[in-house]
């Protein structure tokens, strides 16, 4: 196994972030912290687009859902933290398994738009339902004690995070060297062919969707940690691009790429923080140089110029037009 | 009755440019296949383009709307050549996210241009904006403005389909790709020119909008997504589709606005389309229609 294979890289990745906290100020500790959230957010996003093939725009509401949930549980019901976390992020995969539902019905564009829709939904909740959520001002979430333990909260919780961001990392990647994941890759690839092999359309598309509710929900609940503050505004479309951004960039259909890219696009967001116009440049710029230049993302280029990085199911799209080819027969029959 | 009358007719205003966002989609999404996700930033982009040669320089309202429709085919024409012309080998997923980063960098660059002097700008009312009572009906003059201008671009539209060398040789590009490039046809140019259609639409639906409501960069998301909505309630290639579509959307909100609660206004439309995706996901006008395939 060479130097620079994908499992030394993440290793060494894991490492340096145990030792975040020894040299880094509280900036760059809150600014890791996020990046760990975020890499939660891109592996359930690259699991549900780059592996599963499904066009969701869903996950900025999942990952709403799933901080909504977890502080409003403390706050109502006032359930302590280590109940309230994994709570939200079930919710979150509860409406993430619904959503579904319709989703297997739909393909492309159509799916597009109903995620969308849904989407807007969820934010229109979250401002207007104020029993609940108490509306647009947001309110403050009860801050976690780590009390037996000798840590400061933001301590505490970037470990929380890191753990959390590093099972799931596992976690995703064995499932999607395993049978589930080669599923996925063959629905995305070509649903009537996947369904001729006797795999279950219906049981693999909710389980992408389930999976990426569930690791948004668990993003929200230490989101809403590390901000001791949850509001309507964090969980907008644009919430949506950064993450879409993340994978675009860390390369569709690979674990590595989303933890990559991940903390490729916070590093820029933080960079442009002062100038929201210019974030919003920067972002679709890079989106679209991606898309358009470098299809495999940063592992893309890993692999194509680094001995021993391996992406067994990355990039494995075929090229040709196929699937705009198709959608737009499925239309042509819907006319006739 | 005067509720009535005043949120049906608001409805069918506000439709009728959601109307003409959604003909933008439909244009480009019959020639290329793609939808492009910018169509409303696109919209919003032109809105500000009228509002700056009508306001800061101080033309008149005409030479704003022909610059807002000459700005949107231009910014369509250097997209597909910068951006999709390379794309249009890869998959969906691909070209949604570049047209989404599209529209990003259009939100972004209007903010830059024009954030700074408030984000929300007026557009000075081309005719009163008093109410005015005709029987029992009240209709306001702007609204009506708008709604004529609306008309007036569709029908427009709809010659330059059916009568100019251009737009026949989109719907033919349209009704088979194969066919076309046969009898010599450039499929590429037919490209460039329907995201420069579909953007000039969508520019011209801006500055009718603009009066109406306030210009502010993150207006054409809204826009986008009621008038994508439109496009699919219609069938997504089908013009006449997307005018029924987009004042059945425009008009639900509205009533929803009224009846039930104004807070409904937002909400409404997207129940209604998880509705329409949920119950015939290929567009109301399908149900008319018998499937033969």
């Amino acid at each position: 196994m060479s130097l620079f294979s994908r499992r030394n890289v993440l290793s060494s990745l894991f490492v340096l972030a145990l030792l975040v906290p020894t040299f880094a100020n509280a900036y760059h500790l809150f600014v890791a912290n996020l990046i760990l959230i975020y890499v939660l957010l891109a592996i359930g996003l690259n699991v549900l687009v780059g592996y599963a093939g499904q066009l969701a725009f869903a996950n900025a509401a999942m990952f709403g859902i799933g901080a909504y949930a977890t502080a409003l549980l403390q706050v109502h019901l006032s359930w302590p933290f280590y109940f309230a976390f994994p709570a939200g992020a079930l919710i979150a995969m509860a409406v993430g398994l619904l959503i579904s539902l319709p989703a297997l019905r739909l393909s492309g564009l159509y799916l597009a738009l109903s995620t969308l829709a849904f989407a807007q939904f969820t934010q229109w909740v979250f401002l207007h339902w104020d029993n609940l959520t108490f509306g647009a001002g947001g309110f403050k979430s009860p801050p976690i004690s780590f009390l037996p333990l000798p840590l400061s909260k933001p301590v505490g919780l970037y470990y929380l995070s890191l753990i959390t961001a590093s099972c799931v990392t596992l976690f995703t990647q064995n499932i999607m060297a395993s049978r589930i994941g080669r599923a996925f890759v063959a629905v995305r690839d070509g649903d009537v062919a996947a369904q001729s092999l006797g795999i279950d359309l219906l049981r693999y598309k909710a389980l992408a969707f389930g999976i990426s509710g569930f690791t948004a929900g668990l993003a929200g609940g230490l989101y809403s940690q590390l901000f001791n503050f949850v509001s309507p505004e964090g969980f907008d479309l644009f919430q949506m691009v950064i993450q879409k951004a993340m994978i675009v960039v860390g390369g569709l259909g690979s674990i590595a790429g989303s933890v990559l890219g991940a903390g490729a696009i916070i590093v820029i967001l933080e960079l442009l923080r002062e100038v929201k116009g210019a974030q919003e440049i920067v972002f679709g710029g890079v989106l679209i140089f991606f898309v358009t230049f470098l299809r495999g993302g940063l592992v893309g280029s890993l692999q194509k110029y680094v001995r021993g990085w391996d992406e067994p199911l990355h990039g494995a799209r075929p090229l040709a037009s196929k699937q705009v080819a198709r959608v737009r027969l499925d239309e042509k029959e819907s006319m006739s | 009755m005067l509720l009535f009358s005043y949120l049906l007719l608001s409805g069918i205003t506000t439709g009728a440019l959601y109307a003409l966002v959604a003909i933008g989609l439909v244009v480009v999404n019959k020639s290329t296949g793609i939808i492009n996700f910018a169509q409303g930033e696109l919209f919003m982009f032109c809105g500000f383009v009228a509002w700056m040669v009508h306001v800061q320089f101080g033309q008149a309202y005409p030479f704003a709307f022909i610059a807002a429709i000459a700005g949107g085919f231009l910014l369509g024409v250097v997209t597909d050549r910068v951006a999709f012309r390379s794309l249009a080998k890869t998959d969906i997923v691909g070209l949604v996210l570049a047209t989404v980063g599209l529209a990003f960098v259009l939100r972004g660059s209007a903010r830059m241009i024009w954030g700074g002097k408030g984000d929300y700008l007026s557009f000075p009312p081309i005719t009163s904006p008093e109410p005015v009572m005709i029987g029992t009906i009240m209709v306001v003059p702007q609204q009506m403005a708008a709604l004529a201008g609306a008309v007036a671009i569709m029908l427009v539209f709809a010659a330059f389909f059916r009568f100019t060398r251009a737009g026949k040789i989109m719907r033919a590009t349209a009704d088979n790709s194969k066919a076309a490039t046969l009898v010599g046809i450039s499929i590429q140019n037919v490209y460039t020119l329907a995201f420069g259609t579909g953007a000039a639409i969508a520019g011209a639906a801006g500055v009718l909008a603009a009066p109406l409501t306030l210009l502010y960069p993150d207006m054409g998301f809204a826009f986008f997504i009621k008038g994508f909505a439109a496009a699919v309630l219609g069938g997504l290639t089908s013009l006449s589709g997307a005018i029924v579509g987009g004042l059945l959307v425009g008009v639900v909100e509205a009533m929803a606005g009224g009846y039930i609660h104004s807070s409904m206004m937002e909400v409404a439309p997207f129940l209604l389309i998880m509705l329409v995706l949920i119950v015939c996901p290929t567009g109301i006008l399908s149900l008319y229609k018998a499937r033969d395939v």
